[in-house]
């Protein structure tokens, strides 16, 4: 059993009434297996059906107590894995939280979204299945063993030694089943993901004209596939079969053992029957144990990867959810900041500290490399719109993130009037902030209600005016549902710029000072980037922004610029103080200049 | 389980398997003859036992039970295996088949799919569904024929005997094992519905939360979301578990019964014997055969509570095969009169016109495109902008034949291209925006231009596409797998690839489907110039989002709801359109 599961909570008391229940359940086969034993040798002897009446009944009673036992260790397995799934589930999402919005879009959110639904649930019917069957392997195992010593010793000693010898094959057998499967892995995979992949990939085939031939390749690859899996699956029904042939086998030399004692005199007819019943009884535990284990494989790597994103360094005990109390003292705390909140929280605190200041970030990436490195910077209070410029993968969003305190830096500072950027500063922070992402989700609801998001108790009044601000009038007037019309997923599919007005729309009903924009036109068509960019103009005044885009005309617009390469900090200076130092900056608007070369004098 | 279908969709379950009726009879009666050894091995244990406790002179007298208590024991799990085998066998066998039929619908409208979908997710979705089907097959109809086997034959072995007792065993088995669980399910139908409900209201609400996890961070609404969010997953937990629970009190009743039924069988073995109709010997073996047949039945009864969990994948899949009746393909109302078999016409310069092209979507009343008319001379470059939703990839649809013009006529060298039957005729390459990498090679992904392509060649388009550099920093060169090389691969290094596919193509007109959108400038350039260096001489048509590049173009053309709104060269367009200066600003600084 995996040792990580005894620190959930709970387990233990779990696993004792289980146990308790794995000892009666045995109790109840031996009574079962001696009444029926009793009543058919009476009847065998000529016994009327008025004699075999109490051992039948004892028999009756005997096997409801049985399966009643097994109904109470589902019952009782059950409602401790439905317990702890929904504790993880919950515990889960407020890692996530905790974990911020850069680390779930690094992990895959969809896979996320799954693993808290799905993985949760096959992992509760693994924990419950392993709780079970290793119990019962235990303890009715041993039970009916000491049973059948009782009754005959020869058939007690074949059992028992067939015991290891059919453990011994599952698990040999188990094993070169897995070494091959590992063996053809990469080959495997290749052929298993081949139809996902072609119809990935169909709209590409169909642009090549091959999609009306790649029929074939799909039945053909399919087909190897399906050589390839039966040959893995020939060695890996071998271990089941291990199970199988060994158990019934030796029920078979049990049998016959008895057989040739009756006939010597060696034991009677009722103790042979017995133990003739109790021979299949005591291999299934562990047969039930090895066709289950296969099934619950997916579970336990479920397991493994809940583990991973709830953080091993946690003590075990933290699984459980203490943190329902700090969420509600959370929510407390924010709606007493509500009334003191103004538009412009840094302009209040006019210290000599610089109003924004970073002090040597650092953020590594995945495989070693850095993502952000040595960041040192100040803005003073009249640096109000700030560009960020850099080709892909300069580490603009990475910044962003840092700045919104939704990554935090493996080293330096990021300050705000002075305050380091944790606990309540930052939570002061992220209340000024609105975040604008290159592509801005949109919840399945209403527009209202996605425009609201913010102050959930504005007024449809304050929302078409905001709507009306970013543009947007035209179109929720053409709405059969006005504002109350549903989008996000399952509602009306709005297009990238109309997406981005919304995610304008709702920083301006939160009253936000501070606005993060990541890259806001970069993917839209050149007439709704001007459009959209005349919009945001006129929106950015009296606002703090940090727009982060490689559309270098934005940044004319700008107060301040930083211009990243590499996760470095290359300059910082107003769009006339780079162009003037011929670095950087400079290169990259003369490369945007450019024409581009075509080298085709002989072309027209 | 397939209640409505359309009388054009065949089911997905029943013509699968008649395709491999004796493989499908093979297993179901492996099946029953493993079950068949497990109770015949209980059978004549019982009997020997039986026999041995008479006290028999003689060893040999029970010789043959001995030696058949052996044979069972030993085969009963031979024939399990292979029972294993051939049905998993007979299974892939028909997965294979249905993933070829699932190919064969989605194909004709792949593009359409991908519109309406954009994600692409759907398809990921089918093809999990049909993995899913090999379920219904492996853990549903098997089983359960092997249950109805069973029983048939316990029932006519009884029969054979006592025809009264056979009639009530029949009655009662059957209406405890069969009628009961079906019952059941029917009764929690309701549970059903109302547990996928909730899960798919707590799947909207994480999705929610994750995706958007930095707005409810900002708005200070985390703790509620949190709130919300465990209260929702209670509430799915809950019907989760009344529907577990329900399952698990028909199953503690199913043993019970079975418990009953043995004692039934024993107490009739004993009235048979004592009638003399057979030996005493039997009644042991008659009470333990019940244990491993009655099981083997209990079985079929769990098998029928889960008829319904493959409903969705059932009926996801009759709707994309509905959906590609109703969008059938473009017709060909006659082989094309081309000279030639047209596979044959050469890749020599030819030109594309669209005369008075309109087309609306099937159920719309507006028109998507609108009188449309545009002369591609051959060997000139054409740019076509517009916001979204003007109608660009409508039009593009429509040269490459995807879709049929409503009124209008798109022809190439000649020849409309609706008349241009397959694929291999139309002269049209194309790069678009997210080109596709295939889990194969670098130089796998290439060959699929052209796969008669000789590694040369091969190798001269990579070059082509200005992936010389890159190559040289893979240690596997072009035999590089896609997949290993994982995200290594940037943006703008995916287009290289496709684009060495389309020069591998080698077709006369090129559609370029915003290759560029996403790149970085430096990027966008070093790859614009690489393209129109390597695409010299052809016919492009060149869908783009902004104003790099045109310069050089012969004619430029923006669309704005279906029609054609401003049209020209760059330096016309600079000189009398206003609205043209103010977007060129944009991309000039």
């Amino acid at each position: 059993m995996d040792k990580t599961l005894l620190s959930l909570r709970g387990i233990r008391p779990a696993m004792l009434v289980i146990g308790m229940l794995s000892l009666l359940q045995a109790l109840a086969i031996i009574g079962q297996a001696l009444s029926l034993a009793e009543a058919v040798t009476l009847l065998f002897q000529g016994g009327t059906a008025a004699e075999v009446l109490r051992p039948l009944i004892t028999f009756v009673a005997a096997w409801v107590a049985r399966h009643t036992a097994v109904w109470s260790q589902r019952l009782c397995a059950g409602r401790f894995a439905e317990r702890t799934g929904e504790t993880l589930r919950s515990k889960l999402a407020e890692r996530l939280f905790e974990r911020g919005p850069a680390h779930a879009a690094r992990t895959g959110s969809g896979r996320l979204v799954t693993l808290t639904l799905d993985g949760v649930d096959r992992f509760r019917s693994y924990l419950e299945l392993t709780v079970i069957r290793t119990t019962d392997m235990a303890l009715v195992t041993a039970l009916l063993l000491i049973a059948v010593y009782a009754l005959d010793v020869a058939s007690g000693l074949i059992l028992t030694f067939t015991m290891p010898v059919l453990i011994g094959f599952f698990v040999l057998l188990g094993y070169a089943a897995r070494r091959m499967a590992d063996r053809q892995y990469r080959s495997f995979q290749v052929l298993a993901q081949h139809f996902t992949d072609v119809l990935r990939g169909l709209a590409t085939l169909k642009f090549l004209g091959r999609s009306r031939d790649y029929a074939g390749v799909v039945e053909q690859v399919s087909d190897r596939y399906r050589t390839a899996t039966m040959r893995t699956l020939r060695v890996a029904f071998l271990s089941s079969f291990a199970l199988d042939f060994f158990s019934t086998l030796s029920v078979a030399f049990v049998a016959v053992g008895l057989g040739l004692r009756l006939i010597s005199g060696g034991i009677g007819l009722e103790a042979a029957l017995a133990v003739l019943l109790l021979a299949p009884e005591y291999f299934l535990p562990v047969r039930l144990f090895g066709s289950d284990y296969h099934a619950s494989l997916d579970g336990k790597e479920a397991w493994t990867a809940i583990r991973e994103v709830i953080g091993e360094t946690r003590a075990p005990d933290a699984f459980v959810g203490t943190s329902q109390a700090d969420g509600r003292s959370d929510a407390g705390r924010q709606v007493e900041d509500v009334p003191d909140r103004q538009p412009d929280h840094a302009a209040r605190s006019a210290t000599s500290a610089p109003w924004l200041e970073l002090s040597d970030i650092h953020v590594s990436g995945e495989g070693g490399m850095s993502r952000l490195s040595g960041i040192t910077a100040s803005l003073g209070h009249d640096h109000r719109k700030i560009g960020i410029v850099g080709m892909s993968g300069a580490g603009k969003t990475t910044l962003l993130n840092v700045l919104g305190g939704f990554l935090e830096p493996e080293s330096g500072q990021v300050r705000i009037a002075g305050l380091p950027l944790a606990g309540d500063a930052k939570r002061k922070w992220q209340q000024e902030l609105s975040l604008i992402p290159q592509r801005p989700y949109l919840f399945a609801a209403s527009i209202a209600d996605n425009v609201r998001f913010y102050e959930p108790e504005a007024s449809d009044e304050q929302v078409l005016q905001a709507l009306a601000d970013v543009g947007l009038a035209e179109l929720v007037a053409r709405l059969p549902h006005g504002i109350h019309e549903r989008i996000g997923d399952g509602g009306r599919a709005l297009s990238g710029g109309q997406a981005h007005r919304i995610a304008l729309a709702r920083a301006l009903v939160g009253r936000r000072s501070v606005w993060l924009l990541d890259e806001p036109t970069a993917h839209l068509d050149v007439e709704t980037e001007l459009e959209l960019k005349e919009t945001m103009l006129k929106l950015f005044e009296g606002r703090r922004v940090f727009l982060a885009t490689h559309r270098l005309h934005w940044m004319k617009e700008m107060d301040w610029i930083w211009v990243l390469k590499d996760g470095r900090l290359a300059e910082a200076g107003t769009h006339e103080q780079l162009l003037a130092r011929q670095g950087v900056y400079r290169s990259m608007m003369e490369a945007a200049m450019e024409e581009v070369e075509l080298g085709e004098e002989d072309h027209r | 389980m397939r209640k409505t279908i359309d009388n054009r969709t065949k089911g997905w379950i029943l013509p699968h398997l008649r395709e491999h009726p004796w493989r499908f009879l093979a297993a179901s009666l492996a099946g029953l003859l493993a079950v068949a050894c497990a109770g015949a091995l209980l059978f004549t244990s019982g009997y020997l036992i039986s026999r041995s406790a008479l006290r028999p002179e003689n060893v040999l007298m029970v010789y043959v039970p001995i030696v058949l208590v052996r044979a069972f024991g030993f085969s009963k799990a031979v024939v399990q295996y292979l029972e294993r085998l051939v049905s998993h066998d007979t299974v892939l066998r028909i997965l294979s088949r249905m993933r070829v039929r699932l190919y064969r619908i989605i194909e004709p409208q792949a593009l359409q799919l991908h519109t309406r979908h954009r994600t692409g997710d759907l398809l990921g979705l089918l093809a999990e569904d049909i993995e899913q089907l090999q379920n219904v097959f492996l853990r549903l109809i098997l089983p359960a024929t092997t249950a109805v086997l069973i029983y048939g034959a316990g029932i006519i072995a009884l029969g054979l005997m006592d025809v009264r007792f056979a009639l009530w065993m029949a009655l009662y088995c059957g209406f405890w094992f069969f009628t009961v669980p079906v019952f059941a399910l029917f009764v929690s139908r309701r549970m059903r519905i109302s547990s996928k409900a909730q899960r798919s209201l707590a799947y909207r609400e994480l999705t929610d939360g994750i995706f958007g996890m930095s707005d409810w961070l900002l708005s200070g609404r985390m703790a509620s979301f949190l709130g919300d969010f465990s209260k929702r997953q209670a509430k799915m937990a809950e019907a989760d578990r009344r529907l577990r629970r329900s399952e698990w009190r028909i199953q503690w009743l199913t043993q019970c019964l079975i418990g009953g039924a043995i004692v039934l069988l024993t107490l009739w073995a004993a009235g048979q014997s004592a009638s003399g109709a057979f030996p005493p010997e039997w009644i042991a073996a008659c009470a333990l055969i019940g244990f491993a047949l009655l099981d083997a039945l209990a079985k079929a009864g769990e098998t029928v509570m889960r008829a319904t969990d493959y409903r969705d994948s059932v009926r996801r899949l009759q709707a994309v095969e509905q959906a590609g009746h109703q969008h059938p393909e473009p017709e060909h109302p006659e082989p094309a009169p081309v000279s030639g078999d047209g596979a044959a016409q050469p890749a020599a310069a030819s030109g594309l016109r669209l005369i008075n092209v309109s087309y609306r979507h099937p159920g719309s009343e507006a028109w998507t495109l609108e009188d449309i008319n545009l002369e591609v001379p051959a060997g000139s470059r054409v740019a076509l902008l517009g916001r979204s939703g003007a109608g660009k990839t409508t039009l593009l649809h429509l040269i490459q034949g995807e879709l049929t013009p409503d009124r209008g006529l798109i022809e190439t060298g000649g020849t409309p291209v609706s008349r241009m039957r397959s694929d291999q005729m139309r002269p049209f390459a194309v790069l678009n925006q997210q080109p596709y990498l295939f889990d194969t090679t670098l130089s796998g992904n290439i060959r699929l231009g052209r796969p008669d392509a000789t590694d040369e060649e091969v190798r001269e388009a990579a070059e082509m596409a200005g992936l010389g550099g890159l190559l040289a920093t893979l240690p596997d060169g072009l035999d590089t797998r896609v997949r290993e090389a994982g995200e290594r691969f940037s943006g703008g290094e995916r287009q290289r690839i496709a684009l060495a596919r389309v020069l591998l193509q080698d077709r006369p007109i090129v559609l370029l489907d915003e290759p560029t959108v996403g790149l970085d400038p430096l990027t966008e350039r070093a790859l614009l110039s690489t393209m129109f260096a390597a695409l010299r001489g052809r016919t492009l048509l060149w869908i783009t989002h902004h104003l790099i590049g045109m310069e050089h173009m012969d004619q430029i053309v923006f669309l704005d709801r279906g029609r054609i709104v401003m049209q020209g060269t760059h330096q016309q367009l600079m000189r009398e359109q206003e609205r043209y200066r103010r977007l060129y600003a944009l991309d000039r600084i």
